[in-house]
């Protein structure tokens, strides 16, 4: 340190390294290939104000809204197709789970298969599964709840077995210990433990499935969304953004109370 | 104390609270199957239903919808996540600056916080709905609604990220005479920038998902493709289509988990630590060995 006694010199910088330049190039290389080929038009930030189109939002026909059969209807069936997605989806995924944690699992090649299996299911966005539900059974909200069931066991089998693999394994091993089947086993040496986890798994579980549930209809697995993309149709964006003030009143009440009973639980 | 055999009592209440959880429950789906027009003859039909379109599906006609471009729009989904996790990115982390309650004063930090989370309240898919006949059809309306959705939520896990740090740094700038800038950018900056660069890639994760969906509605990417092919009821196309996404989902999902990995651990492994390799191929495959 030659500067030691002065001691008014600035540090050295850290010297950069290339390999962290030629990173950033390649990603700001890429942000550029990217925001052509999607059309970025930064002239839309400021232009958008001025669009015509902002006077079709206002004012907002509250008559319309609050004419039950309009928006209530369509939001109650919103809220049946994820309850009922809610309570298949996370029942299926109690089995499912045990079999995907290398601690609860019958054997490796059911380990395997429900692990692999899971994850591809996983990587299918849940519209496309309600796109898919539409074509095989037909419009209507019967094809959502099969569609949010299926998304639903996706998301918990991953949470759930998360926590499986993270529990205490001596009360399994104790019930193996003492000459228990598997299923006995897992019942009694293992699911006390984590069903607390596992309920509040669900309630986050549904609170998404209210979120889902509020687009399916969208691409014509019913709810909410129907009446959505009816009213674009007809460019009523006054009427759309009417329901989107009281979904979201709705949603956010139900959340709370979600979010509250979840704090009791763990 | 002779040796009991006789089995422990369930602890009280247990079954009380089981079997209010069990009327709950009940309740609950009959109430809700109540307003699905479910006849017994569609429940029994649904499977059957469904496996005949995925008979139909195999094999999938890769050659042909390759031919029409499905793997260009795959990558447009990509460029979208891509460039609305940027924009995300770069607009929220001023504000989460602003937002974090041991950098920012009450009056600035807690309308930005609602801001965040109004954002969040809506679905891309309704912006996308309420962008479409602003900017037109196409890849820009995705981006922008990805984007702006991504604001709220990468908004609020930077906001987290920056009120968990150590404050001595700051301490340390403001006792030398710094301002707020300095010690935004030399004592807080220094501390978050790897745990909120890995938010971003996550949250790239996400998106990529989320853009597959908005071309459904004519926002750009795959979701478009994948519509069409099921409304025309040409199924080993749509398979084709959905096993093309597939793929680049998990490869992203992989590839990204890596680099998180690498960003928050850094750069020297340590000797107890899982080889790199094997945990990529547990994020591709969903197996850990």
């Amino acid at each position: 340190m030659t500067h030691a006694a002065g001691g008014s010199v600035r540090p050295d910088r850290p010297p950069r390294r290339p390999r962290t330049l030629g990173i950033a190039a390649a990603v700001i290389a890429f942000s550029l290939f990217a925001a052509r080929e999607v059309g970025f038009d930064p002239s839309t930030f400021w232009e958008v104000w001025s669009n015509p189109l902002w006077e079709k939002f206002w004012p907002i026909p509250w008559d319309w809204v609050t004419d039950g059969s309009n928006v209530m209807g369509p939001l109650i069936e919103t809220f049946q197709i994820a309850t009922i997605s809610t309570i298949l989806g996370c029942s299926l995924a109690l089995p499912v789970s045990f079999a995907m944690s290398s601690l609860t699992t019958p054997n490796r090649p059911t380990y395997l298969v429900s692990r692999a299996v899971m994850n591809v299911v996983r990587a299918v966005p849940d519209l496309f599964w309600a796109k898919l539900m539409v074509t095989a059974v037909g419009i209507g909200a019967f094809a959502g709840s099969w569609a949010l069931t299926i998304f639903s066991l996706a998301v918990m089998v991953k949470l759930f077995s998360e926590t499986v693999d993270g529990a205490d394994p001596g009360p399994l091993e104790a019930a193996r210990a003492a000459g228990g089947r598997h299923t006995p086993s897992v019942r009694t040496g293992m699911l006390p433990t984590v069903f607390p986890d596992y309920v509040a798994h669900a309630l986050y579980v549904f609170e998404l499935n209210i979120r889902a549930s509020i687009v399916l209809g969208l691409v014509g697995a019913g709810g909410i969304g129907r009446v959505i993309e009816a009213q674009r149709q007809f460019f009523r964006f006054d009427r759309i953004l009417g329901m989107l003030v009281i979904i979201f009143v709705v949603v956010f009440m139900i959340e709370q109370a979600s979010v509250a009973l979840r704090k009791r639980l763990v | 104390m002779t040796a009991t055999t006789q089995r422990p009592t369930p602890p009280r209440g247990a079954r009380e609270r089981r079997s209010a959880l069990a009327v709950v429950l009940v309740v609950a789906m009959v109430w809700s199957l109540s307003g699905l027009e479910v006849t017994l003859d569609r429940l029994l039909g649904a499977p059957g239903d469904a496996w005949a379109i995925l008979r139909q599906m195999v094999p999938p006609a890769f050659a042909r919808v390759y031919e029409r471009g499905a793997v260009g729009k795959v990558f447009e989904s990509v460029y979208i996540a891509w460039i609305g996790t940027v924009i995300g990115a770069v607009l929220s982390l001023p504000l989460a600056f602003m937002a974090a309650h041991n950098v920012a004063p009450v009056w600035i930090r807690v309308p930005i916080r609602q801001f965040f989370n109004a954002i969040r309240a809506v679905p891309e898919l309704i912006l996308a709905v309420i962008l479409i006949p602003i900017t037109g059809l196409g890849p820009w309306a995705g981006t922008l609604a990805i984007g702006i959705h991504s604001i709220g939520t990468l908004g609020k896990w930077a906001t987290e990220s920056i009120e968990s740090i150590d404050s001595g740094p700051i301490e340390a700038v403001e006792s030398t005479g710094g301002r707020w800038v300095s010690s935004m950018r030399w004592a807080v900056f220094p501390q978050v920038m790897s745990t909120i660069s890995s938010y971003w890639l996550f949250r790239f994760e996400i998106n990529v998902r989320a853009s597959a969906v908005l071309g459904m509605i004519g926002a750009g990417g795959v979701g478009s493709e994948l519509v069409s092919h099921l409304v025309f009821r040409d199924f080993p196309a749509a398979s084709a289509v959905l096993v093309f996404t597939i793929a680049v989902v998990l490869t992203i999902d992989t590839a990204s988990a890596a680099v998180r990995r690498r960003i928050i651990r850094g750069g020297v492994g340590r000797p107890d630590e899982p080889s790199r390799s094997g945990e990529a191929l547990a994020d591709l495959t969903g197996i850990r060995l």
